[in-house]
């Protein structure tokens, strides 16, 4: 008999969908299935819209990620109608950004992955979750909540609101940052470098008890997916690379996106799959973010960081690196990059200049490519402006078109160990922190 | 005894959710007195544990997003028989929110222009297996079932979400108590409130709470909710509120209080629900009451104050973003309608006296003026103040009697090429003209 393993919602994931695991009569897994169940059409009611406001709208695709749904296809006008912007506005902008990157990777390390880490993969159910772990680790739990916090009021100093960013603006920024609030987060900086570093002690420790997992499970060559700013980890500016399982890096100008991405729509998801197009579908599917990051950069941004990176390299010993559990290692390393970036910028007065909008702006009939790496991949937009400046078309790449497929690819891998190969059965996992 | 809570989550971004746990410490406050029952994405519960409650189990649901999918129509109906009370939470839930704009196409061209025709999709097809498919426009919550409270916002405050909870946490666990106050009050044998003509709610509350108000002199106004029965002054209730134009303004004030005390209507709690009280009526041609199984004079007395609320609205008139605002009004004048990415607007001055479009005066207040803050116009994001259809004329009215604007109502239409992304960005599907 044909079995079926349905797991619906999928917890703890941002958008909606569930996992479906088709076992045939040999008990073999024939199909893994990640069922994404809804979508809005962001690409169709952003027509008609003004150029300018397409920032204001697309944020509403992530409530997690908004602000690199701001930020992207304010990019993309700019692009569009090439508008330069003033260097404060850059500044204010990665600020931005990387404020939300700390906090986004924090909430995914401690509310969606530490639980499973500390209290146990196969732990009851109602106690495998964040408000578990604040009330057994209290010390932990408020130093994640503290960080995730100044991640958060910095978004919304600097980006208006956290949830739904509108500071930015084609052109710049609607306002620099105030004088006092600049030094107001940059006295808070020194504590979040310390919880940062304990935060890489915690996930060292998870790592060495999980080594087993961690080298054993879900080591599934693909493709990456990424961008660098000449070889540099940047999420904010730079081009799109790719790494091939191989190792070889491969770099495009985004304005060629469309001969290195492709789209298959499946029968069995309202989210589309991304792959690279050179290598076809399925070959060609890639994964994306952080883990995509660090296999795409030849180095990180910041000394620390790239410190980090190395000793990643060092432990795993292979490059690209295709452990799936290794991907809560990057993240961490990105979170050490993302606070020493905030901290340079924090210091920096230029934030508060006032000259942060280019003031002469003119549409046109044009089409504009931006792209930035939200907290999950990369996320694209394309869009087209009519003379008034008016959108008359919008494609994107967001990254749950990118993971769906490589989660797809490492579902089956996982099923065929677990279902086929048994290898959970001879797998050593540790203690939980928290019994 | 703890409360339990559902969250549903249908459409959506996630940031209303978002928004409640960036409160971050402050969580820790209210999550000891939740009994989460089913939370995707932070609790590991999956759908069946939520379809397996009895009908009426769970206290509170608050559901997020818009009806987009069939398997959105499918949670509503089920989170509302499985809960009590229905809190349409965001401005997904509450008017469409941005999804909402794609009511302006049949969804034969939304899908279309996602799966079948953006530039970068290889495979071509509308995915149609173990996918729900779609409904033909966005609907509201309340246009499918019943909902007990609005709390808009895109995302609403944190503060507010904190506020609407702990409001409900101090609603929760009614004793209702067979008796009613009046056999607790000094003034039962004598000098009873409501002969000398003041609304006094004692007949219809539960006994049993420590103020005592009428010890003071003062009205009971219903906080410790409904009793199973009614005292033998409630005829006299009855009858006053049958014939309510003329009361003072004392009575007004304690109304307002009984309202969102007794009934579980918190004008003054963040909930800013009045409005959708009028769009009940409008909707239904009677006020729902939030509360049943009441005794049913207990029933006909809320309806008779409801029903007086929907007569007026000045009673409790809803204020705007614009009363929110510190920017000087009357200092300039709007003599053509710039976009937001001309040049920059100071900020002292109202947006519009510097010829930009902003929407604060037909916005409903309660984000306290995020957006102005930050030099970025109201968008209108919290819905209207007024459920008429045609937006555009109202704010056309509305700025042209209280602002400077130097345009006739021609002039000003010409120049407003997006009059749909301009006046209903948030709220589309709210508009019947559109669906
Ligand atoms: S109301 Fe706004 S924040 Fe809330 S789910 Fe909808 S789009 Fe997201
Ligand atoms: S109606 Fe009010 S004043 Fe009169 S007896 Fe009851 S509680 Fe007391
Ligand atoms: S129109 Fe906008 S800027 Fe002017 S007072 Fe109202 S909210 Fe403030
Ligand atoms: S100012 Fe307007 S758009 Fe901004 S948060 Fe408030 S209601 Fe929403
Ligand atoms: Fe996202």
């Amino acid at each position: 008999m044909v079995k079926e393993i349905i797991v619906e919602p999928i917890t703890r994931l941002e958008g909606h969908g569930g996992l479906r695991i088709v076992i045939g009569d040999d008990g073999k897994v024939k199909d893994a299935q990640f069922n994404v169940t809804s979508t809005r059409f962001f690409e169709k009611f952003c027509e008609g819209r003004y150029c300018e406001h397409v920032p204001r709208i697309t944020t509403r695709i992530c409530g997690i990620c908004p602000i690199p749904h701001h930020l992207t296809p304010t990019k993309a006008v700019e692009d569009a109608w090439n508008v330069p912007i003033p260097t404060p506005a850059l500044k204010l902008r990665k600020l931005l950004i990387n404020a939300k990157q700390y906090s986004s990777h924090l909430l995914h390390f401690y509310a969606l992955a530490a639980p499973d880490f500390l209290v146990g993969p196969f732990a009851d159910p109602a106690l495998r979750n964040i408000v578990y772990v604040i009330n057994k680790m209290p010390d932990v739990g408020a130093m994640a909540l503290k960080m995730m916090d100044f991640g958060q009021k910095l978004c919304a100093e600097v980006g208006g609101k956290s949830v739904h960013p509108i500071a930015a603006i084609v052109g710049g920024m609607k306002k620099p940052m105030d004088e006092d609030a600049r030094q107001k987060f940059l006295k808070m900086v020194p504590e979040q470098v310390e919880f940062t570093k304990k935060t890489v002690d915690i996930a060292l420790k998870v790592i060495e008890d999980y080594w087993e997992v961690i080298a054993n499970v879900g080591v599934v060559p693909t493709y990456y997916l990424g961008m660098t700013n000449k070889g540099v980890h940047d999420i904010y500016e730079g081009d799109i690379r790719v790494v091939a399982p191989d190792g070889k890096k491969m770099d495009y100008d985004v304005h060629k996106y469309l001969d290195v991405i492709g789209e298959h729509v499946p029968a069995h998801s309202y989210a589309t799959h991304t792959y690279y197009k050179p290598a076809g579908y399925p070959d060609g599917i890639y994964r994306t973010n952080c883990l995509a990051m660090t296999n795409c950069a030849d180095k990180m941004a910041t000394p620390l960081a790239d410190e980090a990176l190395k000793a990643m390299k060092a432990k795993i010993g292979t490059d690209p690196i295709h452990h799936t559990f290794a991907y809560h290692w990057a993240r961490i390393i990105e979170t050490v990059e993302a606070i020493e970036v905030i901290a340079g910028l924090l210091e920096d007065s230029d934030i508060c200049n006032p000259d942060c909008k280019t003031l002469d702006i003119e549409p046109k009939e044009a089409e504009g490519i931006g792209i930035t790496e939200a907290p999950r991949g990369i996320l694209l937009y394309h869009i087209w402006s009519d003379a008034d400046g008016i959108c008359k078309k919008l494609n994107l790449l967001v990254a749950t078109n990118h993971n769906i497929a490589g989660i797809e690819k490492s579902l089956m891998h996982v099923a065929k160990q677990v279902f086929e190969d048994k290898v959970l059965d001879g797998l050593k996992l540790p203690d939980p922190w928290i019994k | 005894m703890a409360v339990k809570v559902c969250f549903s989550q249908l459409s959506s971004c996630w940031g209303c959710h978002q928004s409640l746990l960036n409160a971050h410490l402050g969580l820790l406050d209210v999550l000891p007195a939740l009994e989460i029952v089913y939370w995707p994405t932070v609790v590991d519960f999956k759908l069946a544990s939520l379809e397996a409650r009895e009908n009426g189990e769970v206290d509170v649901g608050f559901i997020e997003g818009l009806v987009r999918t069939k398997q959105d129509l499918e949670l509503t109906k089920l989170t509302r028989e499985k809960c009590k009370i229905i809190i349409a939470f965001g401005t997904c839930a509450c008017y469409g929110s941005v999804p909402g704009l794609a009511n302006q196409w049949s969804i034969e061209e939304v899908q279309n222009r996602k799966f079948m025709e953006v530039e970068s999709a290889t495979t071509k097809r509308i995915p149609d297996q173990h996918v729900p498919g779609f409904v033909d426009k966005v609907v509201n919550v309340d246009d499918i079932i019943k909902v007990d409270a609005y709390l808009s916002g895109c995302p609403p405050r944190t503060e507010q979400i904190v506020g609407a909870v702990q409001f409900l946490l101090g609603q929760k666990g009614f004793p209702m108590n067979e008796k009613t106050f009046c056999e607790d009050c000094v003034l039962k044998e004598s000098n009873c409130l409501l002969d000398k003509g003041i609304l006094c709610y004692g007949p219809v509350t539960s006994i049993g709470c420590s103020l005592k108000c009428p010890n003071k002199g003062d009205p009971c106004v219903g906080c410790m909710g409904p009793a199973k029965n009614t005292s033998e002054k409630v005829q006299k209730l009855l009858d006053m509120t049958k014939s309510l134009d003329y009361i003072s303004s004392g009575d007004k004030k304690n109304l307002f209080e009984f309202l969102s005390l007794f009934l579980n209507i918190p004008l003054m709690a963040g909930f800013d629900l009045s409005s959708d009280i009028l769009k009940q009526i409008k909707k239904r041609g009677k006020p729902d009451t939030p509360i049943t199984n009441m005794p049913s004079i207990t029933t006909e007395i809320a309806t008779n104050l409801l029903a007086f609320l929907a007569k007026h609205p000045e009673f409790h008139e809803i204020s705007n973003v614009c009363q929110t605002c510190p920017r000087i009004v009357g200092k300039g004048t709007m003599t053509k309608v710039k976009r937001d990415y001309e040049g920059l607007p100071n900020q002292e001055d109202c947006f519009i006296e510097q010829g930009y479009i902003c929407v604060g005066p037909i916005t409903k207040a309660g984000c306290g003026g995020l957006c102005i803050k930050v030099n970025a116009t109201c968008t209108g994001c919290y819905g209207q103040t007024e459920w008429v259809t045609d937006q555009a004329t109202r704010f056309y009215k509305t700025i042209k009697e209280s602002f400077n604007v130097d345009l006739s109502k021609e002039e000003f239409f010409t120049q407003v090429k997006d009059p749909i992304g301009t006046f209903n960005k948030f709220t589309l599907a709210s508009n019947r003209d559109f669906n």
